[in-house]
């Protein structure tokens, strides 16, 4: 018979093989309740809010603030030389913009006619800094310092650059977490904006060395589609606003089924070189 | 008491660095994993209790910022803390080639073990490529981390020792 608690002296040991084992039951328990519910995400979230956000934030600002010193000596030299580049430049693009703003001018008249005036520039938008990113090598997300005190919710889509980063999955006090559609986990429903035709856009470790993401179940009988085409968030998607733009296709393949094609599309956004994102404080009606 | 409060400090810090440092320092995109390190270093020194504690805290921090589940790296880090404490009746604090071998291959193991539960599960057969560009990669980082905060690890472990025999003494 071997004894469950041995009386070592005055106090109370455990086996640690029984302690393996309750330990064992105690994570499995968390997993099944998070799966189903997130009635831990509040409390837990503030504690990391409390206990190691704020470190993080500090080592992130001093990193910055020494990276953009050793920077900034660094290209003066450089910045003056593209100084007299850009002078040129802002001749050449006052011009551009007052045929620009005709177009534009053109282009208001004829969103108005098409009810299209929900473009994602309009939505109310705010900054924020990432501190900190995916602690493994698996999948890519990371941590930004805004939180449920600016507003920032769950599911807010998150831009840089002009195009789409990802979506927020978890939010604390003063920091949020934020999953990248290069994340091997996460999937968008995308339009071609050439052809109108939709297609699934989902992260893929194996291409992430190369800087693109992959692309399925686009249907192109008409073999509408080209490379170099826009690839933009779909209306049918129930996370994401429509009309961010994702990227330009890269590769485009027959699936073996001849009915669907599959290929590479390249990013908009530089993921290796993010520093601030912004995060759009709307949600997507779903009409629920 | 104290020696809880220097873990815990330890394993805070380990994690910062490992989220913001490291990543700004980053090879291709590949991390050290400096959790591994700490829970295989500490389990080795300290044998499997204070593995499965350890491992844990560790598996619970990255499942907080990280993680999909709450628990998910908790239980692996868990069962590596204790396999690794089992080694602890042959620890000695001068050797320090098999807490690399320890440390190193319980990274392979973290590896193999995430491939299979969160890629092979969905489809994604193509093992080879996992191992060269995530895994091995993360494994050699690992280890030459290692070899620079294992001795920190073993210094400050053999001044709580110190510290508590001469508490221990004062009593007797």
């Amino acid at each position: 018979m071997s004894p469950i608690i041995k009386r070592g002296g005055d106090k109370f040991t455990l086996p640690s093989k029984y302690l393996l084992f309750i330990l064992t039951i105690l994570c499995i328990g968390l997993i099944a309740i998070t799966f189903n519910t997130s009635v831990f995400n509040s409390s837990v979230n503030s504690f990391a809010g409390t206990v190691v956000v704020p470190f993080q934030k500090g080592i992130t600002t001093v990193g910055v603030w020494m990276k953009g010193t050793a920077d900034n000596l660094a290209s003066i030299r450089a910045l003056q030389k593209e100084n007299d580049e850009l002078r040129t430049q802002v001749e050449e693009l006052t011009i551009e913009n007052t045929n620009l703003e005709q177009d534009k001018y053109e282009l208001t008249k004829l969103r108005e006619l098409y009810e299209l005036d929900a473009q994602y520039s309009d939505y109310k938008k705010i900054g924020a800094r990432i501190i900190a990113k995916d602690a493994g090598n698996w999948y890519h997300s990371f941590v930004i310092d805004k939180g449920s005190d600016e507003g920032v919710e769950v599911d807010m889509n998150v831009i840089a650059g002009g195009g789409l980063v990802g979506r927020i999955t978890d939010v604390g006090p003063d920091w949020a977490k934020v999953q990248t559609i290069i994340a091997d986990n996460s999937s968008v429903s995308a339009t071609v904006l050439s052809a109108s035709e939709n297609l699934i856009a989902t992260g893929d470790l194996e291409l992430y060395n190369e800087g693109q993401i992959a692309f399925s179940k686009l249907v192109d009988e008409a073999d509408k589609v080209n490379v170099g085409d826009k690839v933009v968030t779909s209306n049918i998607s129930d996370k994401y606003l429509p009309g961010i733009l994702i990227g330009y296709i890269s590769t485009i393949e027959e699936d073996s089924n001849n009915l669907t094609k599959s290929g590479k599309i390249t990013p908009v956004v530089q993921f290796e070189y993010m520093n601030e994102v912004l995060v759009i404080m709307k949600l997507k009606n779903t009409g629920e | 008491m104290r020696r809880i409060i220097f873990t815990l400090l330890s394993i805070i810090i380990c994690f910062i660095l490992q989220t913001t440092v490291f990543r700004a320092l980053d090879f291709s995109g590949i991390v050290p994993n400096l959790m591994i390190i700490l829970t295989s270093s500490y389990s080795f020194m300290r044998g499997d209790k204070s593995g499965i504690f350890i491992g844990m805290f560790c598996g619970l921090l990255c499942d907080i910022f990280f993680g999909t589940y709450l628990g998910f790296y908790a239980l692996i880090y868990i069962y590596i803390g204790f396999i690794v404490g089992k080694f602890n009746k042959i620890f000695f604090p001068e050797n320090i080639l098999l807490p690399l071998a320890l440390i190193v291959s319980s990274d392979l193991l973290f590896g193999f073990i995430c491939y299979v539960l969160l890629f092979m599960f969905r489809n994604k057969f193509d093992i080879g490529y996992y191992i060269v560009n995530v895994i091995f990669p993360e494994a050699v980082y690992t280890a030459l981390v290692a070899v620079f905060i294992y001795p920190v690890l073993i210094k400050i472990n053999t001044y709580l020792e110190g510290v508590e025999q001469r508490s221990a003494k004062k009593f007797v």
